[in-house]
C-alpha cells in the first residue's frame, strides 16, 4: 500500500505512518457474578500496584466473592508477560485482575 | 497591472511545511516535504521493494516498510547514505529484549541513544568530537530526528497519548552520536562486544540526559574515575531504582589520563562498578515510608542497613564509549530506564558479529 496521496493543487504529499494491519480483538464478555469464580490476580511487580491488588481483593471477599484467588507475578512489570504464564491464567482462572500503578 | 492577490482556490499550491504540521506528522519542528524523486532515492539506498517491512514499530505497530522509512528520513533531512544505518537502528529497536513498548509510553523520560561505531562513521561525516552531543552535524542530528519521527509517525508515541513520558528530555528530538575512536586509547566499543573494527555497528540504550563529570585536576585513573562514580552513586535516577544499565562517555583528555596508567577498557568498567554504589538506607528512604524491599532490583543485593548496593549489577552493564572533543577535562554518565529494558547493538549490514573478541586492550576474557 502506497503511503502517497496527491492534493487538490495537484501536489504529492506522503503519510509516514504505515499501516497497521493487526486484527482487533474483541473483550471477553464480562461475568455477571464472582460468586464462586476462580480470580486471578496478576501482580505486575510495581509496589503500588502490588498494595492495589491485595486491598481490591480483600474488599471482593466474603459472601459473593470469588471462591478461589489465584496470584502470578510478571517477571517485569514493562515486559510483557511471557505466553507460558498467560497461558496458565487462562487455564487456571474464571477472571482476573490485574493493576498498574507506579 | 493590479496589485490585488488572486483569491485562493482549491487547486492553488499549499504550503508543504505547513501541511505536514497540519497532518500532526512532525516533531514539531519544520519538515522537508519529500518528492516522489526523494523517496524514490530513499527506497534506492535501502535496496528497492518499497514495499517490503523491515519492522513494526510499537506501541501503535505501524507498518516500517522501506517507503514509509524513506518518507521519514527525507523528512528528517537524511541523506541517502544514512538510510542503511537508520534501517539496522529501526531493526536493533525492534528487537523484542529492547522493549521499545516500553520505552515509548514509559513515565520515565528515556529515550534511546544511538552510538555509531567504524567506518560509517567517517564515511557519512558523523561528529564524534567537540559538542558530541550537541548541535551543528547533519548526520548526527538528521539520522537522530528519523528515528524519533519514525517512533512517533509509525510507533504513534506522541506525548500524552501513547508516550506517557512526565518530562521527557531533549533527546527526545535527536540523541545520536559517534565514537571517537581516532582519539580513544582503547579498541573501539564494537570491538570489544566481538566485531571487527572494519564493521560499522550502531548501539541502542534507553537512556536519561547526559550528566556532566567535571574534573580538572586527576592525574590517574582513580581521579577521574572517582568523579563519574560519584555521579553514578545516587538515588535520583532510574538505575538505583530499577537496577539494568547505563553509558559512560569518557572524555578524550579523561581518557589519555586513565589510559596513561595501563588502565583498560575493562579496568574502568570494573573500578566503575566497584566503586559507584549507593547506600541501601538510602535506596529504602530509612524506612520512612514503611519497611521496602523493592522487587526491581536484583534479589542478591544485601537488603540491610549501612550495606553498599551496586549501581548497575555487573561491569557489563557499563556501556563504556570515548567520545568529545580533544580540550576540556569532561565526561558524561547517562542512567538507562532500568532492568525493564537492554541495551541492543547491530552492525549497518545486520551481519551478527564473529564472535565476542577474547583479549581487548590485553584483558582476557574466560
Amino acid at each position: 500500500m502506497s503511503s502517497r496521496q496527491t492534493l487538490p493543487s495537484g501536489q504529492t504529499v506522503f503519510d509516514p505512518r504505515g499501516a497497521v494491519t493487526a486484527a482487533r480483538i474483541r473483550l471477553a464478555p464480562r461475568p455477571a457474578t464472582l460468586r464462586g469464580a476462580r480470580l486471578g490476580v496478576l501482580d505486575n511487580s510495581k509496589w503500588n500496584a502490588s498494595r492495589l491488588l491485595r486491598r481490591t481483593v480483600a474488599a471482593l471477599a466474603g459472601d459473593g466473592g470469588p471462591a478461589a484467588v489465584n496470584r502470578y507475578v510478571k517477571d517485569s512489570f514493562s515486559r510483557e508477560a511471557t505466553d507460558a504464564l498467560l497461558d496458565r491464567i487462562a487455564a487456571e482462572n474464571d477472571v482476573v485482575l490485574t493493576a498498574i500503578g507506579d | 497591472m493590479s496589485t490585488e492577490t488572486a483569491p485562493p482556490t482549491a487547486r492553488e499550491p499549499v504550503d508543504l511545511v505547513e501541511w505536514y504540521f497540519e497532518q500532526g506528522w512532525t516533531d514539531g519542528l519544520p519538515v522537508v516535504p519529500p518528492t516522489p524523486e526523494s523517496v524514490g532515492a530513499m527506497v534506492t539506498a535501502l535496496g528497492g521493494e518499497p514495499e517490503r517491512v523491515e519492522a513494526r514499530v510499537p506501541p501503535r505497530w505501524g507498518a516500517l516498510t522501506r517507503e514509509v522509512l524513506a518518507v521519514n528520513l527525507v523528512l528528517a533531512g537524511c541523506r541517502p547514505a544514512y538510510a542503511p544505518l537508520v534501517r539496522a537502528t529501526m531493526r536493533a529497536l525492534c528487537t523484542p529484549h529492547f522493549n521499545l513498548h516500553g520505552v515509548q509510553a514509559t513515565t520515565h523520560m528515556a529515550a534511546p541513544l544511538l552510538v555509531v561505531n567504524g567506518p560509517v562513521r567517517n564515511e557519512i561525516g558523523m561528529n564524534a568530537g567537540a559538542n558530541v552531543f550537541g548541535s551543528g552535524h547533519r548526520a548526527n542530528a538528521t539520522i537522530g530526528r528519523a528515528v524519533r519521527l519514525v517512533l512517533l509517525n509509525v510507533g504513534g508515541a506522541r506525548p500524552g497519548d501513547l508516550d506517557k513520558s512526565t518530562l521527557g528530555h531533549p533527546g527526545k528530538y535527536t540523541f545520536c552520536i559517534a565514537e571517537n575512536e581516532e582519539a580513544s586509547p582503547w579498541a573501539p566499543y564494537h570491538v570489544e562486544q566481538g566485531y571487527g573494527p572494519d564493521d560499522s555497528t550502531v548501539f541502542c540504550i534507553a537512556a536519561e540526559g547526559p550528566h556532566s563529570v567535571t574534573n580538572h585536576v586527576a592525574r590517574d585513573p582513580e581521579g577521574v574515575l572517582d568523579s563519574i562514580a560519584s555521579a553514578m552513586s545516587t538515588i535520583a535516577h532510574n538505575n538505583a531504582v530499577s537496577s539494568g544499565s547505563c553509558a559512560v562517555v569518557v572524555g578524550p583528555e579523561h581518557a589519555a589520563t586513565i589510559a596513561a596508567k595501563g588502565w583498560t577498557r575493562s579496568d574502568v568498567r570494573r573500578y566503575l562498578w566497584s566503586q559507584a554504589a549507593n547506600s541501601w538506607d538510602d535506596v529504602s528512604f530509612g524506612e520512612r515510608y514503611g519497611r521496602i524491599y523493592n522487587r526491581n532490583l536484583p534479589k542478591w543485593y544485601p537488603r540491610r542497613p549501612g550495606a553498599r548496593i551496586p549501581v548497575v549489577p555487573d561491569p557489563d552493564d557499563i556501556h563504556l564509549f570515548v567520545a568529545g572533543g580533544d580540550a576540556g577535562r569532561f565526561s558524561a554518565f547517562l542512567p538507562g530506564w532500568g532492568h525493564m529494558t537492554s541495551p541492543v547493538l547491530r552492525a549497518v549490514d545486520g551481519r551478527p558479529p564473529a564472535g565476542r573478541a577474547p583479549c581487548v586492550d590485553g584483558t582476557c576474557e574466560l
